[in-house]
Formats: C-alpha cells, structure tokens, sequence
C-alpha cells in the first residue's frame, strides 16, 4: 500500500512545481552555448532573447525582452542566484531602477502596461566553463511582488 | 486492493481540486469588510453577485469584460475608486457609471479599447482621475469630453498621440496632472501650450517622446509645477522652447538604454533666459568647460546622477543661489573634488553611490556653512581618522549618511564639529573604537543612531555615552559575544530611548533589570535571536511596548511571564518553534484571549508535538482534563466507590449468614 501511495502523494504535492504552465523556451542558441528559459510566475509567461550565444560572452550584450506589467515599476530590483550542480556559487541583487536613479527608460511604468525593451545590459565579458548551469533570476518591485520570475539553464559545449 | 484504493484517492483528490479552482473564480479578496476588495486575474465575466453593494474600492484588472454598459456596475452606487486595468475592453457604451455618482477614479490602462460613447462618463458627481494608458488612442478626441469639468490627473501614456493639443471643449480648469509620456509627439506649438492655459500649476510629462522643435515663444509667460522631457535627443531644443518661461521642476534626464547629445556650454545657453527652481540632468555626459554651469545661477536644486564627472571644475561662479546639490553615481576620487565652495549656500548635499573609492579628504565641506544634510552613502568612503577634520566646520549639520562604506576608526569625540546633528547613520560600515570609547560624546541633541551591522564592540559600556536625548537606536547584527544582556550594559547612558532594535544579534537570554532604566521604551525588537522562554526575565520592565520577538528559539512560555506580556500592547511571536502540549496550557489559554495584542497570527504556529507541527496556534484547542482539581476529585470518585463496594459486600454477607 505505502509503494503505491508514495508517488501518488508526491505527484499530488509537486504538482504546482511539476507541471508549470509555460513551456521552455531557447533565448539563443549557438554550436559552443545553448540558453534556456522558463517562467516561474505562475501568472503568466515572457518573452527573452539574447542577440549573439558567443563564448566567452561578450560585454554589454543586447537582449530583447517583452512581458505585461502586474504592478507599478517605480523601483525594480534584479536577484540572481547561479547554481552548478545543484550548488549555490553566486547570488546578487542589483537595482534598476529607483525613485532618485530611474536607470532605464521602462523605470516608471504601470500595472497592465506591455513593456518591449531592445538593448543593452551592463554585463562583463566573462568565458562559460564547459557544462551545464542554472539560474534563478526575479525582478520584484519595491513591495517585493514578483514582476518576472526565471529559471535559465545555461548549456556550454 | 491497494492500487484500486490509490487510483479512488487520487481521484478524490484531483475532483476536491477542481471544485476549489471553480469556488476561487468566484472569490475575491476581503481587503477591508464592506469596503475594499480585490478581484484581480480570477478570469471574471461579470461582477460577482458576492460583493456587497457598498464596496467603495474595487480591484479589478486582468479578467474579461469586452463591453462595460449601464448595467455593468449598476449595482455598486458608492463606488470610489475602480480598476478595470486589461480586463479587454473594447467598448465603453452610452452611461457606462450612470449611476456610481461618487466615482473619482477610473483606471483603463491597457485596454484595447475601440469606441467610447459621448456620455460614457456621465454619472459621476466629480471624476478626478482617468487612466488612458496604452489604450491604443491615436487622437485625443477619443475621449468623450462631457463632465470631465473636474479632472485632476488624466494619463494618456504610452499611446500613439502625435500632439499635446486639448480640444477647445476639454475643461482643464481642474487638471494638475496630464501625461503624454511615450506617445510620438515631435512638435509643440504655441496653438498646444494655449490649449493647456486654462489649468494653473499643471504638470506636464513628456518622457519618452522624440521632440524635434518647439515653436518659438510657445512658452512665453506660461508657468508649470513640473515639466518632464526626460530622454530628449538634443535638450537644447526644450531649453530654447522654454524661454520666458517659470517651472518648478525641469526634468531632463536620460537613461542608460538612450543616446543622446553630449552636452555642451553653449546648449545650455537657454537657462538664462527662463526661470528653473530644480533641475534634473541624470545619466548625460558633459564637454568639461569652466563655463559649463554659467547659466544655473538662478537654480535651487540641482540634481546630476550618474553624470560622469570625476572633478567638477573649480572656478563656477555665481552659484549662490543652490540648497540642494545631488552628486550621486559619479567618480570622484576625493571629496574635495567636487569643489564645494563653488555652492556656499548649500543645506542638501549628496554624494551616494560612488563609483571609485572616495577619499574623505580633509576639510573639504568646511565653506558649506549653512548644510544640514549629507548624504555619502554607498560610496567607499575611507578616511584615516574620523570625522573632525573631514567635517570641520559643518557646524549646522543635522543629518549625517554614512552606511555602507569602508571601515571608519572612530576618534575620540568624533563629531565635535558638528555638535546639532540629529540622525548619523552608519549602518554596514565597520567602526572600529579602540581610539577612544566614547565616540559619540557630546552630541546632545542626537536622537536616531543607526549602528546595525556596525561589528562595534557591545562590551564596551561607554560606547553611547553622551547621548542623553537619543529616541531610536538600532544595533541589530552586532554580536553579544557571550548571548547574554547582562544587567550592567552598555544602554544605561541612553535612558531616553524609545525605540531599541537588537534583532540578530545572537542573543540567548535577556538578564532581570537588563532594561532596568529604559522606562521610556515604546518598541522592542529582538527578532532573529536564539531567546527561549526561560532566558525573557528582562521584560518585567517594560511596560506598554511593541515587543518583536519572531524567529527565536521560545518554545515554552512560563506562566509567571504571562501577567508580563498581558501589560504590553503588541506582541509577535511568530517563527517560533512553540510547544502546543499540555505543558505549555497556560500560555496557550492566554494567547486565546489576549489576541487582540497578537500581531502576524498567521505565521505563529505550533512545532511540537510533530502531529501539530505548523498548526496556527488559534486553530489548537487542548484539553488537559487531568489537573490537579481533576486528579483531587477523580481519587475522591475510587475512594467512594471502594468504601461503597465494601458496603455492598458486608450487606451481602449479612444477608447470607442471616439466612442461617
């Protein structure tokens, strides 16, 4: 009986997580560099590309990014969390924008607007060691509620 | 058998599921009782029959209303404020809010809305606000204009509106706020600025737009509160536009994700024939010039973020007139390269964010006579000595910033020169105080001392000593070595204290008379420490506090605590790995009926005995039966019942001998 209930009840308490709605999507993909997606806001899904999947990323790389506002983004800060194999090796958290420093031009805008953003981020070069990375990245606002929500693999031949 | 009995579960457990999807569609959140609630993104058709009919505030963005008419929110007369936000409207018929005569707010962000009829907004007794934003309008004539006689802000952000001009018939004699941010308006005439000179005061935003020309004088003795062309190519077109002009605040800023022209002397030329009180200028870059600010010398504030100046140049003159300068988000090396003496009227001064590592100098604020704040935060601040000689003369001083930067060694009296200071902040820098123990002697009129993260030395009872009139001291993440607050700490001096905060700070018990002198104190946080219940003999002194104390170790309460925690207004107790077993009742009996004194209720839960682990504590009820009364009277009961038996026995015993 305990056999059969197991998976029965871990299917039934896994499931928010097991069977997320959004499909995961490819952000680039390149021959060395492979770069993965998927929504974690169990509201809805966005869209992410990367303009060139070269190895060792380049500095100051343009993305395209597209997502329907839930709340205000008078201030938007960034968390990301990299692991590798299943181990926390970075975490950080970076202000986009702020009430005295709105750093982007999309700093201000409203619950139910659709944003597009094309352009840069102020990323360093840095080479991508052979394997395979995860990553956790959440923009919330300055109430804490959740405007984008990621997990990226990041797949390096 | 047992599959079968798996595969019924589950079903049961996927149909429970499904009818708990269903019932939420119908469920919007109960923000305040009758008044306030939330439907948001629960795929609504309709107004749900379940709200009540005096709902004043209503949240109602992401569900599906493709036509609003009459009958709509017909039910809802005292409505106030509602939130239709992309709820896929496309048509607003005839009298849509007919009958929500107290309507003020409308919000329609982002609704691909196709037609809205002339009296759509008819009803309301005086409709303040109305969003528009990215609702796909391409003339400002879509807006059906009668009773909008009362409107204050009206935001058409994010539209494709190519001119700011109002129709003849817009009555604008209310609005204060009106928003074209990232719309495609190119040109400005004199014909849009006339548009607008019904409203006085008017903030006008412009974010966004691409401006190509502004007709000469359109601006001509006109005054605005607040003008924002914010990402603007060339801004020497808005500050020729401008001329003659009075704003309170000028926004010219740019963004990171924006080019734009790299500003020159001659481009700011216009400034001088307009009046500006504050002007923002962020993340542009400037052709270094002695005469660059030539023209700000009628300015008040001025604000340049992230302007990427290492050195701004020592000779401006005539700048007598600036209170407030915001430096942040630059490179400077040394303080003294901002040349303060060039601003001698200066009460604000930020320097945050700095991007190099910034050298306090020596004496480099000492002609600001007149400032009360400074800001210098964030920016890698690293002196020798501090802070006599870096703040000399700043003797008006009120506030002083100086959390997160290098590690500071304290000198003996160290604000000497600045004995007024009210709030010094040093949050997350490391202070060392080995050149004297009393840094913070004689600033008598200090009342909020921030020193969280500060890795002081909590041993050193003459730490605060001077500070006879501090109210707020925050000492959160600075470790009691040996996890106790003895009796004779270093917060005796600092009697007047209303607000304590020691949350991480690695405590384990509170010491009796540990809070001895603090008779004043208001609010108590010690979240994030290992207290349990038996080391909080401490909070006999306290009387009438907030007392924090979330995420401890406190899992039996002592019943002598309790008539403690009965005189206090406010107590959190959550994260807690509290005992819900018989041997913790009588907490668990006062927590029952001292609620009202709990705050966050939700989070304080059971963590033993593991069938109760995470259990809200309101939702336990116990039943010790055997208590002492219960035992007195249950042993009462056998011995009864013996003494009757034995009785029954000789009675019995009687009878059958009688018989022989």
């Amino acid at each position: 009986m305990k056999i059969f209930m197991t998976p029965f009840v871990a299917l039934v308490l896994l499931c928010p997580s097991c069977s997320s709605k959004w499909t995961t999507h490819t952000a680039c993909k390149d021959d060395k560099l492979e770069l993965l997606y998927q929504s974690c806001d169990p509201l809805q899904d966005f869209g992410f590309s990367v303009d060139h999947c070269n190895n060792p990323l380049s500095e100051n790389i343009n993305i395209r990014f597209g997502i329907i506002l839930r709340y205000d983004i008078n201030e938007l800060f960034l968390d990301i969390n990299l692991f590798s194999m299943q181990k926390s090796i970075l975490s950080f958290s970076y202000p986009v924008c702020e009430v005295d420093f709105p750093k982007f031009s999309f700093c201000g805008r409203r619950k139910g607007e659709k944003i597009y953003y094309a352009g840069k981020i102020d990323n360093p070069s840095f080479p991508i060691g052979k394997g395979e990375y995860h990553i956790l990245l959440r923009l919330h606002n300055e109430n804490n509620f959740t405007i984008t929500c990621a997990n990226i693999t990041v797949i390096s031949y | 058998m047992a599959g079968y009995i798996s595969c019924l579960l589950l079903t049961s457990l996927l149909t429970l599921q499904y009818i708990g999807a269903i019932s939420a569609t119908q469920m919007c959140t109960e923000v305040t009782v009758n008044l306030t609630y939330n439907c948001e993104s629960l795929g609504l058709e309709e107004i749900p029959e379940s709200l009540p009919a005096t709902t004043k505030f209503l949240e109602f963005s992401f569900n599906f209303l493709p036509d609003l008419q009459n009958s709509t929110f017909g039910r809802l007369r005292d409505l106030v404020y509602l939130d239709l936000t992309r709820c896929e409207i496309n048509w607003v018929h005839e009298d849509a809010f007919e009958n929500n005569e107290d309507l003020s707010t409308i919000i329609l962000t982002g609704n691909p809305l196709i037609f809205v009829a002339d009296t759509a907004f008819e009803g309301p007794r005086a409709l303040k606000h109305l969003t528009l934003t990215q609702t796909g309008m391409t003339s400002v004539t879509f807006i059906p204009m009668q009773n909008l006689g009362n409107l204050e802000t009206l935001h058409l952000g994010s539209n494709h509106l190519s001119s700011i001009q109002l129709p003849s018939t817009f009555p604008a004699h209310n609005l204060k706020v009106l928003d074209f941010e990232w719309n495609a308006i190119h040109h400005i005439t004199k014909k849009d600025i006339i548009s607008l000179s019904q409203a006085s005061n008017l903030s006008l935003n412009l974010k966004g737009n691409n401006i190509l020309d502004i007709e000469n004088g359109a601006f001509h003795s006109t005054a605005f509160q607040n003008l924002n062309f914010g990402g603007i190519f060339d801004i020497s077109i808005v500050l020729k536009g401008l001329q003659n002009s009075t704003t309170q605040t000028l926004w010219l800023g740019s963004f990171q994700d924006i080019k734009n022209l790299q500003i020159s002397s001659d481009m700011l030329e216009g400034l001088c024939n307009m009046s500006v009180e504050a002007l923002n200028l962020q993340s542009h870059h400037f052709l270094m010039s002695n005469t660059i600010f030539q023209c700000f010398t009628r300015l008040q504030e001025l604000d340049l973020t992230q302007t990427h100046w290492n050195s701004l140049p020592s000779g401006i003159e005539g700048m007598n007139q600036l209170k407030k300068l915001v430096l942040n988000q630059n490179l400077f090396d040394n303080l003294c390269q901002i040349s303060a003496a060039s601003f001698p009227s200066l009460t604000h001064l930020y320097v945050k964010g700095n991007i190099h590592k910034l050298d306090f100098g020596t004496g480099c604020l000492e002609k600001l006579k007149n400032l009360l704040h400074l800001d210098l935060s964030n920016s890698k601040v690293a002196s020798d000595i501090c802070c006599n000689v870096q703040l000399r003369n700043l003797s008006h001083l009120q506030h002083l910033n100086l959390s997160y930067n290098e590690p500071q060694t304290l000198q003996s009296e160290a604000f000497r020169e600045c004995p007024q200071l009210e709030l010094l902040d040093f949050a997350s820098t490391h202070l060392h105080t080995h050149a004297s123990p009393s840094p913070f002697q004689n600033l008598h009129v200090l009342q909020v001392l921030n020193l969280s993260n500060c890795l002081v030395d909590t041993r050193n009872p003459q730490l605060l000593e001077g500070l006879q009139s501090l109210r707020h001291l925050d000492l959160g993440g600075n470790l009691f070595h040996s996890g106790i607050l003895t009796k004779d700490n270093l917060l005796h001096p600092v009697d007047n204290l209303q607000v304590l905060i020691l949350s991480s700070c690695g405590l384990t018990a509170l010491e009796h008379q540990a809070f001895g002198n603090l008779g004043k104190l208001r609010y108590l946080d010690l979240q994030h420490n290992n207290l349990t219940g038996s080391g909080l003999d401490a909070f006999s002194d306290l009387k009438e506090t907030y007392l924090n104390l979330a995420a401890n170790n406190i899992r039996i309460i002592p019943s002598s605590l309790l008539p403690v925690f009965s005189q206090q207004r406010i107590i959190i107790l959550s994260h807690n790995p509290l005992d819900c077993s018989c041997s913790n009742i009588h907490f668990l009996n006062w927590y029952k009926e001292n609620l009202h004194k709990i705050s966050d209720p939700e989070e304080t839960t059971c963590g033993d005995p593991p069938a109760l682990n995470g259990v809200k504590l309101t939702n336990v009820t116990l039943s010790c039966a055997f208590s002492t009364v219960g035992i007195f009277f249950l042993v009462l009961f056998f011995l009864m019942g013996i003494i009757f038996l034995i009785l029954l026995i000789r009675r019995y015993i009687i009878r059958k001998y009688e018989n022989i």
